[in-house]
């Protein structure tokens, strides 16, 4: 655990020193979080872009920072990481909690800043809404880690990140509301773990909804989380 | 006692075999020199030592430890300084050699001591905190040996830690070596400067193909190589068609043409020059320059594989 911590440690030092992370990260939704909050806040339109904001930039974030397995594998300091006696359980499970905490860090700053600065008329399902992140995060660390599995290079996880996330958010249902979707729309919406996060988080916002009406989409995001992870991690360990 | 040992060694990348059936030992305190052009399986081999890589077949002790059997314990009496610096550039000297002191397990109380060691070995201390990124090619070279070790390691691998440093970084690296080596560290280093392995090197081993060609201490090895010298005849170009003539020539015994560099094995320097001169001025090319070198490890690994270790 101490190693997994320093493996994390190493790692916010190096995101938060990179000034375009930070705006990429945090400027960029902020923007977008202060525009939303000009929409009407009436029938969910409010919450339904707001929070389409925060999963889109939370899987954006979470994607790209997994990438950085690929930058390291380069700079030698990978190798370097498993040459010392380090169990590789250890090793992904720093990575691990580097992304998990960077998103939760992200999320959590959206959120608040949403509530207190841009006026968001949220004022309950706190511990839902935690519960409901927490999965989502876990479901796009899975797919950030497996995607640094098979890419070979940052721009190549950029150009992927972007067309996986732009696909998931725009077309499955995040931002805009679509009636009767056929299709590949209704596809994309339909494994898509952002659209599924998207809903959820909308409908304890709007609706109050409890968490036994979302267990569907939680178990969905949880077990391609879980897929996604293992391949990665697995993937990983044999590229070396 | 011997710190390594390696039997029969196989790794496979598909069907390139990189290391084939490799068997030797390093002493304990020794500085042992692995000599090889690219491609001869220096680096997987070291990776193997490593645990970073596994073998298809055989087996790597360190200390008495099996890699394959028990790698963390294995791997906690090993460093690492790779070819290329692997250091975080966002961070500063210290910050980096605290983290790698870390991972290989030193407490904190060990840490700031084991820290300050290793930027006094390799003299960066006037530096530790400035980001690794603002440092010169040679101090990050430095850095990169002292986070190999950061752990006072029993067995340290060192792969061409002087590759395209400046000569003063170069200078500090080979005094940090032999420092490292009068207090009893364990050495493996990796080059392609012979001047640097007999400078260093107990014994060195000559790798090409991934076989071991030849081990044993400098004077065995030089002993191996006999009366053969080396001619190196720089050209201002050197057309592919001399080299089998100048390998048809009486008392050559090999040549090699690499960037314009001709290096010929020769058994009698005095009878080969004449007619490897006239050779030239026959094919109308220019002189550049000429050395004899007496017999070396280069004459030798020539000899024994036909290829000059800069190939």
């Amino acid at each position: 655990m101490k190693k997994s911590l320093s493996i994390a440690r190493v790692g916010f030092r190096q995101m938060f020193t990179d000034p375009m992370y930070m705006v990429f990260t945090l400027g960029m939704p902020l923007v977008m979080t202060w525009a939303m909050s000009f929409l009407p806040k009436v029938e969910g339109v409010y919450e339904m872009a707001s929070l389409g904001v925060l999963v889109m930039f939370v899987a954006l974030n979470l994607i790209t920072s997994a990438s950085a397995v690929i930058e390291e594998k380069q700079n030698g300091t990978w190798q370097r990481i498993l040459c010392s006696p380090t169990s590789y359980s250890a090793v992904m499970g720093g990575y691990f909690i580097k992304l998990f905490v960077v998103a939760w860090v992200q999320a959590l700053i959206l959120l608040l800043s949403g509530k207190f600065l841009f006026g968001a008329p949220w004022n309950s399902g706190y511990a839902e809404l935690a519960v409901v992140l927490t999965v989502y995060i876990f479901s796009m660390t899975g797919l950030g880690l497996f995607l640094a599995s098979i890419l070979k290079t940052q721009s190549q996880v950029q150009a992927v990140a972007t067309g996986v996330v732009m696909v998931g958010t725009m077309l499955g249902d995040v931002f805009f509301p679509m009636e009767n979707p056929s299709g590949i729309i209704k596809l994309i919406a339909t494994i898509s773990p952002q659209a599924w996060a998207a809903h959820a988080l909308r409908d304890i916002m709007t609706t109050g909804a409890g968490l036994v009406p979302l267990i569907v989409p939680m178990l969905w995001m949880i077990g391609t989380g879980a897929v996604l992870l293992t391949a990665g991690v697995w993937r990983i360990k044999l590229d070396r | 006692m011997a710190m390594l040992e390696i039997n029969n060694l196989d790794k496979s990348f598909g069907k390139r075999k990189a290391v084939d059936d490799l068997s030797f030992s390093v002493r304990e305190g020794e500085v042992f020199g692995l000599l090889g052009p690219n491609g001869a399986g220096k680096s997987t081999t070291l990776s193997l030592i490593s645990g970073l890589q596994r073998p298809n077949k055989g087996r790597v002790t360190v200390g008495g430890i099996n890699v394959g059997e028990d790698s963390l314990r294995a791997k906690a009496l090993i460093g690492v300084v790779p070819q290329e610096p692997a250091i975080y550039p966002q961070l500063s000297a210290r910050a980096n050699l605290r983290f790698w002191g870390e991972l290989n397990g030193l407490s904190k109380k060990e840490l700031a001591s084991a820290v300050e060691r290793a930027l006094t070995i390799v003299g960066l201390t006037d530096r530790a905190d400035e980001r690794c990124s603002k440092l010169s090619g040679g101090m990050k070279r430095r850095l990169n040996i002292a986070a190999g070790l950061i752990h006072s390691p029993k067995l340290l691998i060192m792969d061409e830690p002087t590759v395209g440093v400046d000569p003063q970084s170069r200078h500090h690296i080979l005094e940090t070596v032999k420092e490292l080596k009068a207090q009893g560290t364990t050495i493996i280093y990796t080059s392609h400067y012979v001047e640097e392995v007999e400078q260093l090197c107990d014994r060195v081993a000559i790798m090409d193909h991934g076989k071991l060609l030849s081990i044993g201490t400098l004077p065995e090895l030089l002993g191996q190589a006999g009366e053969y010298q080396e001619l190196i005849i720089t050209l201002r170009t050197t057309p592919e068609s001399i080299l089998p003539v100048i390998q048809a020539l009486p008392w050559v015994q090999n040549a090699v043409v690499t960037n314009d560099v001709l290096a010929i094995l020769t058994a009698n320097a005095e009878l080969a020059l004449p007619q490897v001169f006239q050779t030239i001025v026959e094919n109308e090319l220019e002189l550049a320059e000429i050395k004899i070198n007496k017999p070396s490890l280069e004459s030798l690994f020539l000899k024994l594989t036909g290829r000059t270790l800069r190939d």
